[in-house]
């Protein structure tokens, strides 16, 4: 599902240029649950934005699906985004003036889905996560847990191939982790593709196999199934 | 379908921002209302001076005889300087060019008679004048009625009058005026037409009567009191040369001291104007100057607002993004909102100026202050200005917004 060969990325600030991602290779299978672990600066969060192709990579491929992702127009990014991904992020990221059945069906609206398709879909989601009856309630009116569940079912809202998650459970206490770390593994065993990044061992023990960054590389030897 | 949407989209990230919208609503409307009731007032102001000349010709030049200050050539100072019939040739041979004129003989307190069809007396006291033909244009008054005085009234000293509209209501009252007599001062004329001047509430209460007439029966000498010459379309540099020929020429003929000042009186109405003129065009830009600073303030405002406004959305810009909005769709919205929130809030303000003004407008009739009235173009010109500044502010933040990298924009510090 997803294969990167040999990705650089490097950032110029000033006079000073920083290579961040030196060479990556990693392998993504369709129905896999794989963690991304790395500590600080080793460029997970890069890796995440070229995954999510909301950045460019310098050098190397990458292949989303079979399909080269190379010198995509920022049009065709958001295009491909809209259709293959779904994102979800520590810090929930709903967009806090619009109720949950409208946040789910944003990413329906980017699609161009007629609206009573889209509220329609978005119910349907928000019964998925087990959150039907906070439809009309606003991101401020709810837990955590429980707005991490509505930002799930909004990466899934527009039916992705992959979805890529950044901390899920990173604002969460242990017993909503379980929880949301639960959902994840259940829409797995449905066979979404999922990618996670996370520097808890924890989680990365959850999912099915673990990658590591060290340094803008991925560290040989460990890229073991669980 | 989707042209609705967007719209939908809009409506509802305005809406759900209530301090934001009203903030950005208020310092446009306020901006708006400032500048058109602004220009409202300076055009009150503006009319209101023009009213002021709207009395008599601007182009001409008004002659009259003082009394001198200063002794000269033997005569003594505090001696009165007459105008007479014989200087009439040599002060006209001053000017350039006289396309009209008008001598004039001013009484104050004519005791004018109509005899009703009833056999009463209908009495009034009113001021005189005896005047030429051209008097009318040179005075600025306009005919009611009947005739105004013409050149054979004066040939002939006939003993015609046209009466002023408080006249005709104080003794005529709804009976026709024209055709009928009066005794003025105890001699009988016959009304030949009545007139209206805009000018003066004091115009409207004169009776004119042919010059010689007037001389005749009421001056015991040949003065004349005042003489007015048309200066057609001259320039009005080349009036100020003629009217200092005039004056020169008259105290030289009647002896007055050069630098006596109440001797005799040369008045330029060209040049009054012309200093009123650029008084009114001063005040036009002053008006200008503190509106456009106004918009100015109000477009600042609206720029920081908006600009916050972005920053404030970082994040929000960030989902979309990744949930597969272009840059293009995003700064599309940001600038949409933008543009359809001051475009509202404008109208409202529009709507809020225009209609103090016409509230204000009627109770609105002091001397120099009258009708003041919104400039269309001058409301539109503002509420596009306002537009543009809000597009263009709108514009700068969200374009900055999508560059930023949604992943960092999305992690928590």
């Amino acid at each position: 599902m997803i294969h990167l060969e040999g990705i650089t990325k490097s950032y110029t600030t000033g006079a000073q240029s920083l290579q961040v991602l030196k060479g990556v290779d990693m392998r993504v299978d369709a129905g896999e649950l794989v963690a991304i672990m790395g500590s600080s600066g080793s460029g997970k969060s890069t890796l995440l934005n070229i995954l999510g192709l909301l950045d460019a990579y310098d050098g190397g491929s990458y292949h989303l699906d079979g399909r080269d992702m190379a010198g995509l127009s920022e049009r065709r990014a958001a295009e491909m985004r809209r259709e293959m991904l779904g994102f979800v992020f520590q810090s929930f990221n709903l967009i806090n003036f619009k109720s949950a059945a409208e946040n789910v069906s944003l990413p329906l609206y980017y699609q161009k889905v007629p609206r009573k398709e889209r509220t329609r879909r978005a119910h349907a989601l928000l019964d998925r996560v087990g959150l039907l009856d906070w439809a009309g309630h606003l991101p401020s009116q709810m837990s955590g847990g429980q707005k991490q569940r509505v930002a799930i079912a909004r990466a899934l809202a527009a039916n992705p191939r992959v979805i890529l998650a950044d901390e899920p459970t990173g604002a969460l206490d242990s017993t909503t982790s379980e929880d949301v770390m639960a959902l994840l593994k259940e829409l797995n065993a449905e066979g979404m593709t999922m990618v996670v990044v996370t520097h808890e061992n924890e989680i990365a023990k959850a999912c099915g196999r673990t990658i590591r960054l060290r340094d803008g590389l991925v560290e040989t030897g460990m890229d073991v199934g669980a | 379908m989707l042209e609705r949407d967007s719209w939908l989209e809009v409506a509802h990230n305005v809406l759900a921002h209530p301090l934001r919208t009203a903030l950005t609503g208020v310092s446009v409307a306020l901006g708006i209302f400032i500048l058109v009731v602004m220009q409202g007032l300076g055009f009150g102001l503006q009319h209101g001076v023009e009213q002021q000349f709207a009395d008599d010709a601007v182009n001409s030049i008004w002659v009259e005889g003082g009394r001198t200050q200063m002794p000269y050539r033997g005569s003594q100072s505090n001696r009165p300087v007459k105008l007479t019939n014989a200087d009439m040739p040599g002060l006209e041979a001053q000017a350039d060019t006289v396309p009209s004129s008008s001598r004039r003989i001013r009484m104050w307190g004519a005791e004018v008679v109509w005899a009703n069809p009833r056999g009463e007396n209908q009495t009034g006291s009113f001021g005189l004048r005896g005047v030429d033909p051209a008097h009318i244009e040179l005075e600025r008054s306009t005919l009611l009625s009947g005739r105004f005085i013409n050149a054979r009234d004066v040939a002939e000293s006939r003993k015609v009058a046209v009466v002023g509209p408080n006249i005709v209501e104080e003794l005529f009252q709804t009976s026709e005026p024209v055709g009928t007599f009066v005794r003025i001062n105890g001699i009988l004329f016959q009304v030949v037409g009545t007139f209206e001047d805009p000018g003066s509430r004091w115009e409207n209460r004169v009776v004119y009567v042919p010059f010689t007439t007037a001389q005749g029966l009421f001056r015991s000498d040949d003065s004349v009191d005042q003489v007015i010459y048309s200066t057609g379309d001259m320039t009005t540099d080349a009036t100020v040369v003629q009217s200092a020929r005039m004056l020169s020429w008259l105290k030289d003929v009647k002896a007055i001291h050069p630098e006596d000042a109440r001797g005799v009186r040369v008045d330029n109405n060209n040049e009054e104007y012309a200093m009123y003129a650029s008084i009114f065009e001063g005040i036009r830009l002053f008006i200008w100057g503190i509106g456009l600073m106004t918009l100015l303030a109000g477009a600042v405002g609206v720029a920081n607002i908006l600009a916050i406004g972005v920053k404030e959305r970082t994040k929000e810009i960030g989902v979309r993004k990744a949930l597969g909005a272009t840059n293009g769709s995003i700064v599309g919205l940001v600038v949409m909102e933008s543009t359809v929130l001051m475009l509202i809030s404008g109208c409202v303000g529009l709507m809020f100026s225009v209609g103090l003004l016409s509230v204000v407008a009627p109770m609105a009739n002091h001397e120099y202050f009258q009708n003041p009235q919104v400039d269309h173009r001058i409301a539109l010109f503002a509420l596009g200005v306002l537009v543009l500044v809000g597009l263009a502010s709108g514009l700068g933040p969200a374009l900055r917004a999508v560059a930023i990298r949604p992943v960092e924009a999305l992690r928590d510090e």
